[in-house]
């Protein structure tokens, strides 16, 4: 699987202030003509559509839930509302805390795109960063760096994660910064790879002998050719990031103060309600399910039109 | 002459990264709330025992002496005692251990068996509608969060059904003579079948999509096309020739899968209550009692990385090219 | 090891290979794209057939086709290939399986990739054995031996795999399965590409040895015009999907008709090493998506006119055994003197450049 585009981008050298407008329009370039064949595929276009519009749903929950997430309701004779089933008032039921669970399910919107867009991001830098210099420049540096890989996949990552929460509190920044301890992996992985074989091609070459400095053959040169692959493999990340703190979270270590999919679920759980508030436990795990499934499509989609058209070529 | 080279540099890997996760545990245990010593010592110790503690352990000395002591602690395999049990920690994890081993390893193979068998039917009939609908069934199965798909198992099976346990590992009170009485018998069996069912469910996508992804490549191979002009049946070329050159690579990725598999048994083993290291350690890790989280990320941390060093070894008995070596 | 094929009513009376308006086209994003084009040759017994032609005319395919191991979007519109008079496009796979390696054998090109890397060489010819014989492993094992002895490799070695062997070795390993069950036509598909001279000869020679004493025919499929000269009794030089001149190889290389063939004569160092000045034709086949309505060729021919813009030339006869495909077969001995001369082709090469260029051959 690769995701080089089809034309090299960009040769000759310049001074420095050019070597970044050149950078950018590259960059520029290569984003347009990816857009172009993004929208080719439906699968993309329709997962992309789910992820604005649980964006949205993430921007706008704040001024549009009917209820506080942690808002008591009450039944009409003063008792706590607990374990109600879906009615009018309350579509999506109330948890045993008689909360509401419907705004628990949009305000849980928020903290799910903040990570999973927020980790994939990190991913996405982190690992094309770490795979670009050990691809690029190759003896000593790569093979530190491969086995510094090697030696983090030893590590798990959930109760990573929980060790981190453990020992430094339970805040969703702690969650992110597990997800960038060692997400990066397989990205950094597959970018190496790809800059292994760009790093032959006869315009990096040509760069070489015209002596431009490393910095600017692996940022203008190299960077925008692997952008599509680096993209590919964060769109997969925000699925992963969104269910690593769902996942967290229903363990017991997430923020309680924070409302989330993975809370919900947690209190559900913990409750054993789940047995009887299908109202409470389904729609959460709906949620992450489709939401997960919109990046992947993104990323899959994409990589099925990027892929025939580099071959036909 | 079998690749001992290669074989001899993943042992070693295997060593070091061993000696580095004991080592990142180290340092990021000094850092828990109320200082290293609340690493060690329980909240409940008497002041005499505090002070033995602060002997044996070295809490006064530099910083150096007391790794070389923690190092040299864990070759002798002592960990410390749990705050919350009171018995040694060793003794807890290896009897949870068995059980998280039962499990996982169950699920593996079950999963494995699955992902590489459809994978390759499925990269065989690719482009069919039966296909696609099997692509979008593994690409839900790959979606939902592995402990939300427990407690809907558990759900319908247990509490809606009255098919299976609600969770555990055995019935209450069960008490039986020999391992394989623990292990074999119908109660165990019966409380394993709803978690092993979940579990199966994550963990093929993977090795399914890895196959099937190969086996496209492999079919495109000169190879393929002679077993093809060999008048070989479609059974043959896809198995004998396809499969078994695409399933390579799966093993290989088996290193990658298994970090993250680790974590979705942990949660398994949360949602069904099955008392393993996964759900000791989480249990440990939110009553605070650090040397039990410790010992018990430790070991899951070894088998993640045993289990990659294994994939190498199968890795390198699969593949001629790397047992023999080039000519 | 030759056993009657009982599936078969082969007629006796019929040429061991015969194409017959053959024509291949793939089905792509682009539409249907033809890669043979109306295509007949025959193949007799005890003969080396060569096809040969620049990468990307169709020989390939011509192979690919008779075998029917087309990719799954290639199709056989029209036209039939008939093996002893059985016709090959109406059969079912099963039947297909019975006719492959027992009477049709394949030695493709780089067998760097056509044997699996993770079976032992003796097991992968086994299969082949077994496929179509009831017979022991014992007994195909012993086979085995035979035929490597029959190719030259050591019967020690037979248990290695592909990756053991040297480039050369291999291609004799594949050699050897493909006579496992003496087959009554081999296609070679570039036996000799990416080995080194030396090696080229030696595989070579033992083409010739199946034909002569083994009464094996070949079909050698080749972009080197040296290796067919080396080998075939008869031909058929290929052009973008088109036959542009067939027939016996003595014959047209004593008084080839079409100036394709004479272009590709200058192109290439004879195998024995004559230091004939090499003269490539400029400029590349025509995009098979986008063919030229009239002569294939027109483009980069040095002596093309108006009249071949027209159609693309039908094959003729020009002689016993020989036809060829051209429009200006009357300035015939014009032609052969100047397509030796570097100048008639230097003229073409400048006005290829003047006209923003294709790469050279």
């Amino acid at each position: 699987m690769s995701g080089e585009t089809s034309s090299p981008v960009q040769r000759g050298e310049g001074q420095p202030s050019q070597g970044w407008r050149r950078f950018v329009e590259n960059l520029r370039n290569s984003v347009q003509e990816q857009a172009k064949i993004f929208v080719q595929s439906r699968m993309a276009v329709a997962g992309l559509a789910i992820i604005v519009f649980y964006v949205i749903v993430a921007l706008v929950s704040p001024y549009i839930v009917p209820y506080g997430p942690e808002e008591r309701i009450y039944t009409a004779a003063g008792e706590w509302a607990k374990l109600q089933p879906p009615s009018l008032a309350h579509p999506l039921g109330t948890t045993e805390s008689a909360y509401d669970v419907l705004s628990q399910l949009l305000l849980g919107a928020r903290i799910a795109m903040f990570v999973g867009l927020l980790g994939a991001f990190m991913v996405a830098i982190i690992g094309t960063t770490v795979g670009l210099v050990a691809g690029y420049y190759g003896g000593w540096i790569d093979e530190i760096v491969m086995r510094v890989v090697d030696i983090l996949y030893g590590l798990p990552f959930i109760p990573f994660v929980i060790v981190l929460v453990t020992v430094l509190g339970a805040s969703v920044w702690n969650i992110i910064l597990g997800i960038a301890l060692l997400y990066w992996l397989s990205t950094a992985r597959v970018i190496r790879s790809e800059v292994l074989s760009l790093r032959e091609r006869p315009y990096v070459e040509a760069a070489e002998a015209a002596g431009a400095s490393d910095f600017r053959i692996m940022g203008v040169h190299i960077l925008p050719n692997v952008i599509p692959l680096a993209a590919l493999y964060a769109a997969i990340a925000v699925g992963y990031s969104i269910v690593a703190q769902a996942s967290i979270a229903f363990l017991g270590f997430g923020d309680p103060t924070v409302p989330s999919w993975g809370v919900m679920l947690q209190r559900a759980f913990v409750t054993q309600s789940f047995g009887t508030a299908w109202w409470w436990v389904f729609p959460p795990g709906l949620s992450i399910t489709l939401v997960v499934t919109g990046a992947y499509l993104v990323g899959r989609g994409y990589e099925e039109v990027v892929n025939p058209q580099l071959q036909e070529k | 002459m079998v690749n001992k080279r290669y074989l001899a540099r993943r042992f070693l890997l295997m060593v070091v990264s061993l000696f580095t996760v004991a080592t990142i545990l180290f340092f990021l245990f000094r850092m828990v709330p109320g200082g290293p010593m609340s690493a060690i010592m329980s909240p409940r110790m008497t002041e005499a025992a505090r002070q033995r503690v602060i002997e044996n352990f070295g809490l006064n000395e530099p910083l150096w002496r007391q790794y070389l002591l923690y190092m040299w602690q864990l070759l002798h395999l002592n960990l410390g005692e749990s705050f919350y049990y009171g018995q040694t920690v060793k003794g807890l994890i290896v009897d949870r251990f068995y059980n998280t081993m039962v499990l996982m390893l169950t699920a593996f193979l079950i999963s494995y068996t699955i992902g590489i068998y459809l994978g390759a039917q499925l990269g065989w009939i690719r482009g069919t509608p039966k296909e696609r609908a099997a692509m979008i069934v593994v690409l839900l199965m790959r979606s939902t969060p592995v402990f939300w798909t427990g407690m809907i198992v558990l759900y319908l099976f247990a509490f809606e059904l009255n098919m299976f346990p609600l969770g555990g590992m055995r019935g209450v009170g069960a008490e039986y003579s020999s391992v394989s009485g623990k292990f074999l018998s119908v109660d165990f069996l019966y409380h394993l079948v709803l978690p092993v069912f979940t579990l199966t469910t994550f963990y093929t996508g993977l090795p399914l999509l890895l196959m099937r992804n190969n086996l496209l490549e492999v079919l495109s191979e000169d190879y393929i096309d002679t077993a093809r002009a060999k008048g070989l049946t479609n059974r043959r070329i896809l198995f004998r020739h396809a499969a078994r050159n695409a399933v390579l690579p799966v093993v290989t990725a088996f290193a990658i899968a298994i970090g993250f598999a680790v974590g979705g048994q942990v949660l398994i083993e949360t949602v069904f209550s099955w008392p393993g290291l996964g759900r000791e350690m989480v249990k440990a890790s939110l009553r605070s009692d650090y040397p039990v989280a410790q010992g018990a990320f430790l070991l899951l941390s070894t088998i993640v990385i045993s289990m990659n060093f294994l994939a190498d070894l199968a890795y390198t008995y699969l593949d001629p090219r790397v047992r023999l070596g080039g000519t | 090891m030759k056993q009657a094929n009982a599936n078969f009513d082969f007629d006796d009376d019929a040429p061991l290979l015969e194409a017959e308006d053959l024509t291949v086209s793939y089905s792509t994003s682009q539409g249907d794209l033809i890669a043979v084009d109306d295509v007949s040759f025959t193949v007799k017994e005890d003969e080396i057939f060569g096809l040969v032609g620049e990468s990307g005319c169709g020989k390939s395919t011509v192979a690919q086709a008779i075998l029917s191991l087309l990719p799954s979007n290639g199709m056989i519109p029209s036209g039939s290939i008939r093996f002893r008079g059985i016709e090959l496009t109406e059969l079912e796979k099963r039947e297909l399986d019975s006719l492959r390696w027992e009477n049709l054998a394949l030695i493709s090109q780089g067998a760097m990739n056509a044997l699996n890397p993770v079976q032992r060489i003796s097991t992968q010819i086994v299969e082949a054995i077994q496929a179509h014989r009831e017979i022991s492993k014992q007994d195909a094992r012993e086979r085995t031996r035979e035929l490597f002895e029959t190719v030259g490799l050591d019967p020690e070695r037979m248990d290695d795999y592909p990756h053991q062997f040297s480039g050369g070795m291999k291609q004799r390993a594949y050699i050897a399965m493909s006579l496992a069950l003496d087959p009554d036509l081999i296609i070679a598909d570039e036996p000799t590409t990416a080995l080194d001279v030396i090696v080229q000869d030696q595989i070579l020679k033992r083409l010739k040895e199946l034909r002569d004493e083994l009464n094996i025919s070949v079909v050698i499929i080749s972009h080197d015009i040296s290796v067919i000269a080396e080998t075939c009794n008869r031909l058929g030089v290929m052009y973008s999907g088109k036959l542009m001149e067939y027939g016996d190889l003595k014959e047209i290389f004593a008084n080839p008709y079409n100036p394709y063939t004479l272009g590709l004569q200058n192109a290439f160092p004879t195998l024995r090493g004559e230091q004939a000045d090499l003269i490539s034709i400029p400029g590349s086949p025509p995009d098979i998506a986008d063919l030229p309505d009239g002569c294939r060729f027109m483009d980069r021919c040095p002596f093309a006119t108006a009249k071949c813009g027209e159609a693309h030339p039908p094959l003729e006869s020009v002689g016993d055994d020989h036809a060829s495909a051209c429009y200006r077969h009357d300035i015939i001995e014009e032609m052969r003197t100047d397509a030796g001369k570097r100048d008639t082709w230097d003229q073409l090469h400048a006005e290829v450049a003047a006209s923003g260029g294709a790469s050279d051959e």
